[in-house]
């Protein structure tokens, strides 16, 4: 427990009830403009999606008010504590010394406020999306005095008192813009961005979620859609082609500009740096229009950098960046290994280069071509899976499932399998590059990965049936940072074992043995018999 | 023995010293047996019953024969020949598989656990499997079909290297 019993416990800042307040009010009317100006019945049914608005903004600010009035905290010399709960009473502390790193998000509501949420990080699994402590709100100033005292940052101005540990009585005087002088920016936010973040399969998806919110929503205030669009698109004259041309064009245009919508929102004032940390450096991304993400990457987890293209738009220059590390999670949909936004290669190469900081830069260093038998190795899976769709559609036809016309679309999926072998084949490469291996494949997204060797713990080499015919091995080195395994498939044999002992650093050596050792120890079995 | 500069393509990687326990293929056979005896006999039946469906159970019937007796045959003793392993002071060096080969090492300074596993065949058979895991997710090494009190003993001395072994392996 802390054992400075002087520090008090403090509320959190007493704007939150009003910010609720007007929560409460802003969610009723939408149900009140209905039934008063557009005469809505309601007693009918179409109201309900209002009212489920306004039932649910009402509960959520009034039991947002309740969790405010029970809701306590403190900082003391060791340890962060919470106390809150209003049926349930809940104690939350948190050392000080385990703290990694303090995230401050401000939703709208709360920007309009001047609050900020401080969302305080112990190391612990990001997957959930949980902190391990949050404050639900603080204002501005007292989220960065916070984050400043508890992470320490390590330059200091010299307004600071000269202790070790600032104690809790320290919030107060800390000045808020010390440090700012270490930071080093990698990257900004550049509005041309937008475009590489537009064109997306989601924009479909998107686009039809927007269009049933629309539907239900006019449907409440008593406009019927249906009718609208037939009169305006009067399709009797434009014949089926031109209304769906024009149907389609529509929704991919919603899809675009509600996607360009969401890249504005999250990542507008984007900003990549490295600034110093309590241990070494850390690497910290800031974006968000509405709602202001910070996260802060160790450096001294940091394994590699993996840069990923994805095929349909690789004329376009798409990329995305992510760092290969320890303790962020990868599968996590905020995504916080990623360090700029998908966007140019040309911003992605030198601000990588930045990060990784050495010479020669992996991902500069030309990469080995793997020989023409991984084409051919993926041109005979072509066939098999071609042949065996062929197959069975073919044995659906002879029994009348299915007409026999879609056998064409099986055999059509030749020249598709093919192509898509060759695109995997040129996509293959790997190299050893100071103290980093590069690994390069990947069909749908060709990835670049670039990890220390130092890295690396298990190092597995494979061989099918198929890569034996063909001499062919495929290397894997594994490790505890980004996605565990990173691969170099189809590679020479002979070049394979070379490489794996390069990229492990001195684990495999004992189990290799050159030529010559062979023929002395075959010469040595022949010698004595049995 | 270390390795110089690699002249031409010189360097080749031994396959470990030890074989498994012959009893293996045994406990492989069974295995196969357990889980594909059913689905044969399964199909069987459903052929037999089912006469109208004939034409489609009988690429059924075919597919899982084949399974079968590719499995209870052919692999155990194909993956008695594959699989060998090693372990020294510094590493563990495991070959397995039978249609896809693999050689994997571990390095001792990176494992983290050490595990002796025993299921219920294997504990009939008197076989164990002994299981290496590092800090990476992917990066555990298993050599099945091992002398039970072989894996114990070697699980042991793992363990008191790993305990000496600096390092805070990830």
């Amino acid at each position: 427990m802390g054992n400075n019993g002087c520090a008090p416990w403090q509320r959190l800042h007493s704007r939150m009830i009003w910010v609720d307040l007007v929560q409460s009010v802003l969610s009723l009317a939408p149900a009140g403009l209905a039934v008063w100006m557009f005469g809505v019945d309601p007693r009918g049914g179409g109201l309900w999606p209002l009212l489920a608005v306004a039932a649910s903004g009402v509960i959520g600010a009034v039991s947002d008010a309740l969790r405010w009035i029970f809701t306590r905290y403190r900082v003391t010399d060791q340890y962060v504590e919470r106390r809150s709960g209003v049926l349930v009473r809940s104690y939350r502390s948190v050392r000080r010394d385990r703290i990694r790193s303090v995230d401050i998000e401000a939703k709208l509501r709360h920007r309009l406020a001047g609050l900020r949420v401080v969302n305080i990080g112990a190391g612990q699994q990001a997957a959930a999306g949980e902190s391990a402590l949050a404050l639900d709100a603080v204002s501005a100033k007292d989220a960065e005095q916070l984050r400043h005292l508890l992470l320490r940052r390590g330059s200091v101005s010299p307004s600071t008192l000269d202790v070790d540990v600032p104690t809790a009585d320290d919030v107060a005087h800390l000045a808020v813009a010390d440090g700012a002088a270490d930071e080093q920016v990698l990257a900004r936010f550049r509005p041309g961005w937008v475009v590489y973040n537009m064109l997306n399969i989601w924009a479909y998806i998107m686009a039809l979620g927007l269009l049933w919110g629309g539907y239900w929503l006019a449907d409440s205030f008593g406009i019927d859609v249906v009718g609208v669009a037939r009169d305006t698109l009067d399709w009797e004259v434009l014949g089926w082609g031109w209304t769906i041309g024009i149907g389609v064009l529509g929704v991919s245009a919603l899809g675009v500009i509600g996607l360009a919508t969401n890249f504005f929102a999250e990542h507008w004032n984007f900003e990549l740096a490295r600034v110093p940390g309590e241990h070494g450096t850390m690497l910290r991304t800031r974006q968000g229009l509405l709602r202001t993400r910070e996260v802060n990457r160790d450096d001294g987890r940091m394994r590699g950098v993996q840069i990923a293209e994805p095929v349909l738009w690789r004329w376009m220059g798409m990329a995305d960046t992510t760092v290969i590390t320890t303790g962020l999670s990868i599968w996590s949909m905020s995504q916080p290994t990623a360090i700029l936004p998908r966007g140019p290669i040309g911003v992605a190469r030198p601000v990588t280069a930045a990060v990784l900081a050495t010479e020669p830069n992996p991902l500069e260093v030309p990469l080995r071509r793997h020989p023409s038998a991984a084409l051919r190795r993926r041109l005979w899976w072509a066939t098999a899976i071609t042949a065996t769709v062929v197959g069975m559609l073919g044995w659906l036809a002879a029994h009348d499932v299915i007409p026999a016309a879609t056998l064409w679309a099986g055999v059509a999926l030749g020249p598709v399998a093919f192509g898509a072998g060759v695109i995997a084949f040129r996509a293959l490469g790997h190299a050893i590059a100071g103290e980093y291996v590069v690994f390069r494949s990947g069909l749908v997204s060709r990835a670049t990965a670039a990890l220390q060797r130092s890295a690396v713990s298990t190092i597995a080499i494979r061989e099918s049936l198929l890569q034996r015919r063909l001499g062919l091995n495929t290397v894997s080195a594994m490790t505890a940072a980004g996605h565990g395994i990173y691969e170099a498939p189809d590679i020479a044999a002979d070049e394979a074992i070379r490489f794996a002992a390069d990229t492990a650093t001195g684990i495999l050596d004992p189990f290799l043995i050159t030529a010559s050792d062979q023929d002395v120890a075959d010469a040595v079995d022949r010698r004595e018999p049995g | 023995m270390t390795v110089q500069t690699p002249s031409a393509s010189a360097i080749r990687l031994r396959p470990p010293h030890n074989r498994i326990e012959r009893r293996a293929i045994l406990w492989w056979t069974l295995q196969s047996l357990a889980l594909f005896g059913p689905i044969l006999a399964g199909t069987v039946v459903a052929y037999v019953q089912w006469d109208s469906a004939r034409s489609w159970l009988i690429a059924l019937l075919i597919g899982a024969a084949l399974l079968t007796m590719v499995s209870v045959v052919i692999e155990p003793w194909w993956r008695y020949a594959v699989h060998r392993w090693e372990t020294t002071d510094e590493a563990v060096y495991g070959l397995t598989g039978w249609l896809v080969r693999e050689w994997r090492v571990a390095p001792i300074s990176r494992i983290q656990t050490v595990d002796a596993v025993r299921g219920p065949l294997e504990q009939l058979l008197g076989l164990a499997t002994l299981r290496v895991t590092t800090a990476s997710s992917r990066g555990a090494i298993e050599i099945a079909g091992l002398d039970a009190d072989v894996a114990a003993e070697v699980a042991e001395r793992l363990t008191t290297i790993t305990r000496q072994t600096p390092g805070d392996a990830t």
